[in-house]
């Protein structure tokens, strides 16, 4: 029963857009943020710090728009993925 | 009527996509709204950006009498799970669950009261009563903006080439995310302590096993809301409803509360699910979906405008939730009525402005009790926020009373009373409590 | 000009589950989508009309309820639909399927004017015999050209069409005389999205339903009748073993480490140093 969220999202069922519906209003700022609540709150771990940047795995997005409400910077530019693109699930 | 009467706010019609009305989301509001429209002999657009269903998610309780005014007798071919005849609260503690509940048949006779369902079959079949009214329902459709002539809303614009739709009235119903909503000025900011983050898995088991797990017969369900260590003791609450062939368990936590810890709200899920009484529910399971979604929780304090010249806002957009009592999707099915009601009375009158749309907020606040008590419960959510003993403290105590007095062990029931006592004054002080008290009565 | 465009309603494989205990496909539940290399063939069709004028028809067999296939194909921008449904064609294998497509496709000219350009997918996946198109092709008597990458040039005049087709080795450019069939793969082009005005149009589609009296069929070649081969059973292959990874320090290491597991294979002894 204690399978990892990987195992998880492969479960769901995608449809994939060529760009990301989820963009950081300015990349820099993020360097600074000490908090980092878009890592810890994202419920499909979308967000994760490589190096000096942070990456966004917008193709795993649940389209929750949790990420939106804690950045305390307000940084994403939010919005759900295109008509037709994104999650879709089988049982809700 | 209103058919015959097309908008004509602007010329060159032939190139334009008009309709009665644009209904800008396929979820529980949407459909109610777009079903009584059509009945009523307009024509509405809903755009969807899924499939209708697909993007949805809620625990999984829908309580038939606000469905019913819309979907009539729907329990009889639409693809509910369970009739829910067993509803129970438990507190927990890391090894221990005080529970509390009730169980009738009588919520199944006649009209039940409330079934078990997963929303991409239900709404579906939503969408299908729309369109069978009449509705043109369009999926994968996402909208964009709001178009305006000056102050007042003439339709929206999508994503899609050539995907401007106008109608004298808009009936926004976009979900939890109100980005429209907020477009218009009509919602502020929305903060961490307006929603709550759910994660939600729908987990695999034979109906039999499910059956003799809670006690059920066929068509029978029960729900158990917990409460205390479900949730790390963080503001929020767990559940596990028992569907035909599946179990939805989920937990809610306050973003507020989230932001102190560093629990993912995954984790917190995993842990639920390691929880000893929980682990025996549904252990064996397979999971087949895991999801995640939020809950508005802004209650009464934070209700948008709900109507402009030319638009009205339903359901979680309008967060018309009492997070308390779980009720979300009767509130949206019984907003989504009443707002298509009210664009029938505009096209009725041919007047689509906040003068006469005013009438939904109104009915709404007249007609739907429910819809009152977000104004009584509107202190609710910051109860547990000051009373920091209610999730941490007393679960404890509870169960250490419960365990007291049923351990027969030579100690006499006074002397266990006042065991209990000196217990509960090393967790909080007699003020500490009366406070506790005195601010829950008022809640109530 | 007529294009026609031949496709197939299937489940969706990607959410196609195997019950571990029967070793069957689980195809409860699962979506219908139009086989996305059809969708490409109908992309293609509707930017030939965009290039060189014309119509497109799109042409499918299958239960009513493939319908919805055929609506996402005048979501693309085809101009008509038109499915075979009747019990007389349930169990169709791939040869008497060709039969009911060719006399789909004859009664679709009949109405509508000859066809130059015949489009199919590559394959269903959900079948992946690839056998269809090039079946209906040799009923009709026209060049077939399949794993068309791209349409070069389409001369009305010398009544010829150039495509650049894919093979194992690379790319070869064919030109052939019209009418002609083409199976089109995925890379050919990316289907459009679809605008507001197209997606409504499909919605409220009413596709042109004919059974096999409509077309004039030979009942004994439809269906099972006209099917020689038949499906004896499904199932999932034994799941192949993991491969295994030999560690070691260096490259040196593993080498030899890789060396001792082959000659255990073979059941030699390692030799003596």
């Amino acid at each position: 029963m204690n399978e990892g969220l990987a195992d998880k999202l492969y479960l769901l069922k995608y449809n994939i857009d060529d760009e990301s519906h989820l963009v950081l209003k300015n990349p820099e700022r993020c360097k600074k943020c000490e908090s980092r609540e878009c890592i810890y709150r994202c419920p499909a771990e979308v967000y994760s710090w490589e190096g000096d940047h942070l990456q966004i795995a917008f193709e795993n997005c649940v389209e929750c728009g949790v990420c939106k409400i804690v950045c305390p910077d307000c940084n994403i530019d939010w919005r759900y993925p295109r008509g037709g693109f994104g999650v879709f699930f089988k049982y809700g | 009527m209103a058919s015959e009467q097309p908008f004509t706010a602007q010329a060159d019609k032939l190139d334009r996509l008009e309709f009665d009305v644009v209904i800008v989301g396929g979820g529980c509001a949407g459909l109610a709204a777009a079903t009584v429209c059509a009945r009523a002999g307009l024509r509405p657009i809903v755009l969807e950006r899924g499939r209708p269903g697909n993007k949805n998610v809620m625990g999984g309780v829908l309580y038939t009498r606000p469905t019913a005014e819309v979907f009539g007798e729907f329990w009889r071919e639409a693809p509910v799970e369970r009739s829910v005849i067993e509803q129970s609260l438990w507190v927990l503690t890391e090894d221990s669950a005080l529970k509390i509940g009730y169980r009738s048949k009588a919520f199944a006779e006649g009209t039940p009261n409330a079934f078990t369902v997963l929303r991409a079959r239900i709404d579906a079949w939503f969408a299908g009563q729309a369109a069978a009214a009449g509705a043109l329902v369009v999926p994968n459709t996402k909208v964009e903006e709001v178009l305006r002539d000056g102050e007042r809303v003439i339709g929206v614009r999508t994503s899609r080439p050539d995907g401007d739709v106008y109608a004298p009235v808009t009936i926004i119903c976009e979900g939890v995310n109100p980005q429209l909503t907020q477009q218009l000025g009509m919602q502020g900011e929305i903060e961490p302590r307006d929603m709550s983050s759910v994660t939600k898995e729908v987990i695999a088991l034979p109906p039999e096993v499910i059956q003799d797990r809670f006690h059920l017969a066929q068509d029978e369900g029960a729900t158990i809301e917990l409460f205390g260590d479900s949730s790390a003791r963080l503001l929020g609450l767990a559940w596990i409803y028992t569907n035909r062939d599946t179990i939805s368990i989920g937990v809610g936590v306050s973003l507020n509360d989230y932001v102190k810890t560093q629990v993912t709200p995954h984790d917190m899920l995993q842990r639920l699910k390691a929880h000893p009484m929980v682990e025996a529910l549904v252990d064996g399971g397979e999971v087949r979906e895991y999801s995640s979604h939020m809950i508005p929780e802004g209650g009464w304090n934070k209700l948008p405008q709900l109507y402009g010249d030319g638009v009205m806002v339903c359901g979680d957009a309008a967060m018309l939730v009492n997070a308390v009592h779980r009720e979300g999707s009767n509130h949206a099915i019984w907003s989504g009525k009443l707002a298509a009601e009210t664009a029938v009375l505009a096209h009725e009158r041919g007047d689509f402005s906040r003068r006469t749309l005013a009438n939904y907020w109104h009915r709404l606040y007249r007609e739907v009790p429910t819809i009152r008590d977000l104004r009584k419960y509107r202190y609710a959510m910051t109860y547990p926020e000051k009373h920091r003993a209610v999730l941490g403290a007393y679960p404890d105590l509870a169960s250490y009373a419960a365990r007291e007095m049923l351990t027969v062990d030579g100690v006499t029931k006074r002397e266990k009373e006042w065991r209990i006592l000196r217990q509960a004054l090393r967790a909080r002080s007699v003020f500490g409590m009366a406070y506790d008290a005195i601010e829950a009565l008022r809640l109530i | 000009m007529h294009l026609i465009v031949c496709v197939k309603q299937v489940p969706d494989t990607t959410d196609v589950r195997i019950d571990p205990e029967t070793n069957t496909l689980v195809r409860e539940g699962v979506p219908s989508i139009l086989n996305p290399y059809d969708a490409h063939a109908c992309e293609e069709a509707v930017s030939l009309k965009e290039r060189y004028g014309g119509e497109v028809t799109a042409v499918s067999m299958g239960p009513l309820q493939a319908v919805e296939a055929l609506r996402d194909c005048i979501a693309i921008g085809a101009d008509r639909a038109v499915l075979v449904s009747d019990r007389a064609f349930a169990g169709s294998d791939t040869l008497a399927t060709s039969y009911a497509v060719w006399s789909a496709i004859r009664a679709a000219e009949k109405a509508w004017g000859p066809a130059q350009v015949i489009l199919c997918g590559k394959q269903a996946i959900d079948g992946d015999t690839a056998q269809v198109g090039p079946g209906v092709a040799r009923r009709l008597d026209v060049p077939q050209i399949t794993y068309a990458l791209r349409v070069v040039e389409l001369d009305a005049d010398a009544n010829t069409i150039t495509v650049e087709r894919r093979v194992e080795k690379g790319l070869e450019m064919v030109v052939s005389p019209l009418p002609c069939l083409l199976t089109c793969v995925e890379e050919m082009n990316e289907i459009r999205y679809a605008s507001l005005p197209n997606l409504i149009r499909s919605l409220r589609y009413e596709a042109v339903i004919w059974g096999v009296k409509d077309l004039e069929a030979d009942p004994t070649l439809c269906g099972l009748k006209g099917s020689p081969t038949a499906v004896a059973r499904v199932f999932a292959p034994p799941e192949r073993e993991p491969g295994e990874m030999i560690e070691g320090e260096t490259a040196a290491a593993k080498v030899s480490g890789l060396i001792a597991r082959l000659r255990e294979r073979l059941g030699q002894s390692a030799p003596v140093n």
